[in-house]
């Protein structure tokens, strides 16, 4: 470009100056060579310092004054920072200047390679070329030179008549054209992420065996039917599973297994089996016993279904479980119970007492402390809770990322981008055939854009079936 | 006594010999100690292919999937590559250096302690199998051993740290002749090898290859990714130094093109990638945390 534009002659406007100065800025290698190698040394500092810590852990890590530092140059989140993103952006420009740079003309020359003139001089230029005699007619020498190539897969083309032939041969062109596939490959991939990071979501649920849970953004719901773990002879966990049933319209659409590995793929939705616990709000039965006041020993203990009134056998009393707390705890500011965390560590049941038809009480009971606070007022009898059936929930994770398919698009572009720029190489011959009396001179030279070894090994070979095929022998 | 283990006893003490032969066809310049090399170097592969079979077979899952078993396919993808390479280019004094590299890389496994040794059924994250395959092995009963991304991710990701193995053993080799070349002394210890130039393209073919294999172990890492975890990328520090150890050799491509860049240069380039590489291999899994994390 720079070229091109001291080409035009003449004063430029400012505008077109500082235009080409930006374009020829994107378009140059070693920008190349600084983004790639800036990235590479900058992303190092991401995976030293953990990355979206809670600001506390930081201070105890690295002490005040790190801290600061790391929290303005968002090194606590380097791959999200704008400074980051700036430095992808950088590669990305220097990308696209360069391919809108270098491709048309790249494109045009490998259209029009058959019609470049050459120079037989040029020929011993070369750093690969072959002069030598073959006693044969000019005309069966280039015969011997067009199958020799032709041999090698090479196409050619002849040109002159009688006394001199002209000849050029080519092979591999579209390998040119590798870099090109690859660098579009990475713009597609970083195009996908972008995609998905505007376009998509995570998000995540936890789903009681029995329960259903909403999508976010989407028009379904979805069942978890069973949840259960599979293990191996020896002990160890296997796999994780979840069944579960997308209900939509209030009918059921599809039933799947999922497991860590397997997730269900539903309208662009994914949703994956990423944790399990025992859930801390909620229980399948509790045990209850009755017991008489003042007496030591309790009945035998009855289960009681969660939110069904339960009749307590050989009392006039129902009951019916509206609540549980797994690590009961009381929060006086709000006047609410609620569990202090997923661990059985203060198991408590809620109760609604009935006499008859009759709410007569409700009652908090605990596993641990039976007894400290009476279940049913001014009766004889007292409720004692011995015991939970828990509930087991599933952790679903939840993704929609429209960008994906692009980034593996990008991906298979890149594979095909290899295998030309790694696999395939542009090779090309220029030959002259020139009959001298008797025998004939071959002189031919040519080059390749990578991988010089093999070129001068295939060129060799090609020389010498050239020179030696049947009678013909060298001179 | 686990029987993959027997076969790394053998395979340890083939590399050793190996590595000898190849150094002593290199200092005494004998023919025959070079074939004697060459021919160990297929017993060693042999035994090495064992080793992987032995475990397959043990673990019941294609043996990729502890640092014990991952090490033992490098030594192998390294050992496989530069037999091909001694093929095509019959150069066999860069024996010496890839051998050596390779027993060093056997005695670093037998360091480690048992348990990352053993051999493990897979946990539930690395149970990924491609459907199509178990549907093809279903009816002769070998569903179990069909592979899936993870493998593919481990074999690819290994086929290119070989190929970068390659290359850095063929740097080093290439700063060695080349200060000798300047010297101008043809013969001597390194009058062995091959001309510096073509030492400077073997090293640039080895990341011609490692480079896509690289590539497409990190894509195939994020496809399984994107099973197992719901999202293809996610700046774990493994996944990052794959990335790092890529733009290294990215630069050095494209460095490659400018002609400045190529011998002394593209050398120490191809050298730090490789440093990178065993870092992203070794220091990674021991020294950083994440899914990829050996140590925890």
């Amino acid at each position: 470009m720079q070229d091109k534009a001291k080409g035009t002659g003449g004063p430029r406007p400012w505008h077109r100056a500082v235009g080409s100065n930006i374009w020829y800025f994107f378009n140059s290698l070693k920008l190349t060579l600084f983004v790639l190698i800036t990235l590479a040394v900058v992303s190092i500092f991401g995976t030293v310092v953990e990355q979206n810590l809670p600001v506390e852990e930081y201070l105890q890590k690295y002490g005040e004054k790190w801290t600061g530092y790391i929290l303005t140059a968002r090194i606590n989140d380097m791959y999200h920072s704008y400074w980051f993103l700036a430095l992808l952006a950088l590669l990305a420009l220097n990308i696209i200047v360069c391919t809108f740079e270098r491709f048309p003309p790249k494109w045009k020359s490998l259209l029009n390679h058959k019609s470049e003139k050459f120079d037989v001089r040029l020929i011993d230029k070369f750093a690969n070329h072959h002069t030598f005699e073959v006693a044969a007619s000019t005309e069966a020498v280039k015969e011997r030179v067009v199958n020799a190539f032709k041999k090698k897969k090479f196409d050619i083309i002849t040109s002159g008549s009688g006394g001199e032939f002209r000849l050029y041969a080519w092979k591999g062109r579209i390998g040119r054209l590798g870099s090109d596939f690859t660098h579009i490959s990475l713009l597609l991939i970083l195009l996908g992420a972008i995609v998905g990071s505007f376009a998509g979501y995570k998000d995540f649920r936890a789903v009681f065996v029995g329960g259903e849970m909403s999508v976010p953004k989407a028009d379904f719901r979805l069942k978890l039917e069973k949840f259960w773990i599979d293990y191996y002879d020896s002990g160890q966990i296997k796999q994780y599973n979840s069944l579960l049933t997308v209900i939509e319209d209030g009918k059921e659409v599809l039933k799947k297994q999922i497991w860590v590995n397997e997730p269900l793929y539903y309208k662009g939705i994914r949703f994956y089996q990423s944790s399990y616990g025992t859930a801390w709000n909620k229980v399948s039965e509790a045990e209850i016993a009755v017991k008489m006041k003042g007496k030591g020993q309790h009945g035998e203990p009855m289960l009681v279904k969660w939110e069904k009134l339960t009749p307590l056998a050989g009392t006039r009393y129902s009951v019916k479980l509206i609540g549980y707390a797994a690590d009961f705890a009381y929060d006086e500011g709000t006047n609410q119970v609620f569990s202090k965390s997923a661990e059985s560590n203060n198991p408590a049941i809620h109760l609604e007492i009935y006499d008859g038809e009759k709410l007569i009480a409700t009652q908090w009971l605990f596993l641990k402390y039976p007894g400290i606070f009476p279940a049913i007022p001014n009766a004889d009898e007292d409720l004692v809770f011995t015991g939970v059936r828990g509930i087991m929930y599933s952790g679903i994770s939840i993704n929609k990322d429209p960008g994906t398919n692009i980034v593996w698009a990008g991906s298979l572009v890149m594979g095909f981008g290899f295998i030309l720029a790694f696999f395939v190489y542009h090779r090309r011959v220029w030959i002259v055939v020139r009959g001298s009396g008797k025998s004939t001179e071959v002189k031919l030279g040519g080059m390749i854009n990578k991988n010089n070894l093999v070129f001068e090994k295939e060129l060799k070979e090609i020389v010498e079936s050239i020179g030696s095929e049947k009678a013909g022998g060298k001179l | 006594m686990i029987l993959s283990l027997v076969f790394f006893t053998f395979s340890f003490v083939f590399y050793l010999v190996t590595a000898l032969l190849y150094i002593g066809h290199w200092v005494f310049k004998k023919k025959w100690i070079g074939q004697t090399a060459t021919a160990m170097a297929f017993v060693a592969l042999l035994s090495t292919t064992m080793i992987l079979v032995a475990r397959a077979g043990e673990s019941g899952h294609a043996p990729f999937s502890n640092l014990w078993e991952s090490m033992m396919l490098f030594v192998w993808a390294t050992n496989a590559g530069y037999l091909i390479l001694e093929y095509k280019h019959k150069f066999r004094a860069i024996g010496a250096f890839v051998m050596g590299l390779e027993f060093i890389a056997m005695i670093s496994v037998s360091l480690l302690p048992y348990r990352f040794k053993s051999a493990e059924p897979l946990n539930p994250a690395l149970q990924n199998k491609w459907h199509w395959l178990m549907d093809v092995l279903r009816p002769f009963g070998l569903e179990k051993y069909a592979i899936g991304w993870l493998d593919f991710h481990v074999f690819t990701t290994f086929i290119g740290y070989a190929g970068f193995a390659i290359s850095f053993g063929l740097s080093i080799i290439y700063l060695l002749k080349e200060r000798s070349e300047a010297k101008g002394t043809k013969e001597g210890v390194m009058g062995a090898f091959p001309e510096a130039r073509i030492l400077d393209e073997l090293s640039y073919r080895a990341i011609a290859w490692g480079f896509p294999f690289l590539a497409t172990g990190i894509v195939s890492g994020a496809v399984w990714a994107n099973y197992a975890w719901g999202t293809y990328w996610s700046w774990d520090p493994k996944e990052t130094w794959s990335l790092i150890t890529w733009f290294i050799y990215a630069a050095y491509l494209h460095a490659r093109v400018t002609r400045g860049w190529r011998g002394k240069r593209a050398a120490y380039i191809s050298i730090a990638g490789f440093l990178a590489v065993i870092f992203l291999y070794w220091g990674v899994s021991f020294v950083l945390p994440g899914l990829h994390a050996y140590a925890s």
